[in-house]
């Protein structure tokens, strides 16, 4: 498993979002956010039909000692949540990218993508700070 | 930051370091739950060298300490430690603390970090008599090896056949490379272990020969969130969070230990406070509904405020939220609900018996 899948977009409070099809896409926090935080104990999931802007706080994830906002790298819809993570919320530790999945949005613009970074930017963000 | 003298060994085990009462100490290595899981399944190990350690002692020191303390110190033998406190004139606690006898009228202290200058302070300007108070904090390290393999661990370096027999709240003199060390049969984690104090030299081989010896028994090195997970699920109060100089014993949930009927200070005040009715309690909280309670959240019943917790997060044993709440005495029977507001929301919780979490053979 790559720590930063190519194919996906990253913002600087380390999500990502995976263009699933068209306008919709799945969203979660990265390897190196969960290897910051250690062991999930509970995620606040979103609610469903919400809508959010870029940028906007939109998920809680919490470890042991803290309390973790996640923001939505994108505007858009939550069209789906991921109901395991109640159960499971380590899913996000040992599968950030596949079952950790957060929730899923559709998106109102794509044009949000283009602020985002790509995985070599991101690789770059989290070993430099830049 | 000041440092332990294990420092050089946290480092070595990645351990992941904060500040914590001015010391630079490892919150975990690995993982919170891991370590917490293997105190209770196996054994952990920590450094809690930047606790303090204080020595009373001289021709008055007993009657000296007991002036000072609401427990009374006339069952204590040498050999034997029980955990007490300092009271204020207002019957609030100034700090909770073990008490060792040494002997007669030679007492080793064992008190909080953040505390320990507060402590030796108050010790200092009460000292009446003849008892010299020594701050040796400095020069002991303490590890404390916790969990159901702890004594076979122990024993494989400390072969004294008293060892085996020590009891609980008991302690025994040692050596440790031909040097004295104190093996105490005590802890804050809820689970059977020893507290093992010894110069600051002495701490990283003892600390290596014991990761060593532990590891056929999955010994892991244990860090500051273990030690406040384990010490919340067995209910064990932490200074700054259920105690504090604006809180009697009575209110904190350790009213038994103010059981001395020698004069003390704060006795008054809290003579006065049982005659009119203690006016807060501590309860422990189960969450009910989904949700992980942290300290200073609101109490509420019915939407009416009636508290606040002290001392709140994810419980690994129970895989459920808890907390410790200081609510107004009587609002909260065992076994009935409350709701504690997490981040502006309403949550379920139940007040069940203390601990959360015991200990069984």
């Amino acid at each position: 498993m790559s720590t930063i899948p190519k194919e996906l977009r990253y913002s600087k409070d380390h999500e990502w979002i995976n263009v699933v099809e068209g306008n919709i896409g799945l969203c979660g926090i990265t390897f190196h956010a969960q290897q910051l935080l250690t062991d999930i104990v509970f995620v606040e999931l979103p609610e469903m039909g919400l809508t959010v802007e870029a940028g906007e706080r939109v998920a809680v994830v919490e470890s042991v000692k803290a309390v973790s906002d996640v923001f939505s790298p994108v505007g858009g819809k939550i069209l789906e949540v991921n109901n395991a993570l109640e159960d499971e919320p380590a899913l996000i530790n040992t599968d950030p990218y596949e079952g950790g999945w957060i929730y899923k949005i559709g998106m109102d613009n794509p044009e949000d993508l283009e602020a985002l970074m790509t995985a070599s930017a991101y690789e770059k963000f989290i070993t430099t700070g830049k | 930051m000041e440092k332990t003298a294990l420092y050089e060994e946290h480092i070595s085990l990645n351990g992941k370091l904060v500040d914590f009462a001015g010391w630079e100490l490892p919150v975990l290595y690995t993982s919170i739950i891991e370590e917490h899981t293997a105190a209770r399944t196996k054994a952990a190990l920590f450094d809690v060298s930047h606790m303090g350690e204080i020595m009373v002692k001289g021709k008055n020191a007993g009657k000296f300490l007991q002036g000072m303390i609401p427990t009374s110190l006339d069952r204590l033998e040498p050999g034997q430690c029980m955990y007490s406190c300092m009271c204020n004139d207002r019957g609030g606690v100034i700090d909770d603390l073990f008490v060792y006898m040494l002997e007669e009228n030679d007492f080793l202290l064992v008190v909080n970090a953040s505390t320990t200058e507060k402590d030796v302070r108050w010790l200092s300007s009460h000292a009446a008599g003849e008892v010299e108070i020594e701050n040796i904090s400095g020069l002991i390290s303490k590890i404390d090896l916790q969990g159901p393999f702890s004594l076979q661990i122990l024993s494989d370096i400390f072969t004294d056949e008293a060892l085996s027999e020590l009891e609980r709240f008991h302690f025994m003199h040692s050596t440790y490379e031909a040097r004295p060390i104190i093996i105490s049969h005590t802890g804050y984690t809820g689970e059977t272990g020893y507290e093992l104090y010894l110069h600051n030299d002495l701490a990283p081989g003892l600390w290596r020969a014991l990761l060593a010896k532990g590891k056929d028994y999955g010994l892991l090195p244990a860090g500051l969130g273990a030690r406040d997970t384990l010490r919340l699920e067995a209910c064990y109060s932490l200074y700054g969070h259920e105690l504090n100089e604006e809180t009697t014993p009575y209110e904190s949930g350790i009213g038994w230990l103010v059981n001395s009927k020698e004069n003390f200070i704060g006795k008054s005040a809290l003579l006065e406070q049982k005659k009119h009715g203690i006016p807060r309690e501590l309860v422990c909280l189960e969450l009910v509904d989904r949700g992980i309670p942290r300290e200073k959240c609101a109490v509420r019943i019915g939407g009416e405020e009636i508290g606040i917790t002290t001392s709140g997060g994810y419980s690994p044993t129970l895989k459920k939220g808890i907390a410790l709440a200081m609510i107004k005495k009587g609002m909260l029977a065992l076994d009935s609900f409350c709701d504690i507001i997490i981040r502006d929301n309403p949550c379920r919780a139940k007040a069940v018996k203390r601990p959360f979490y015991r200990y069984t053979e």
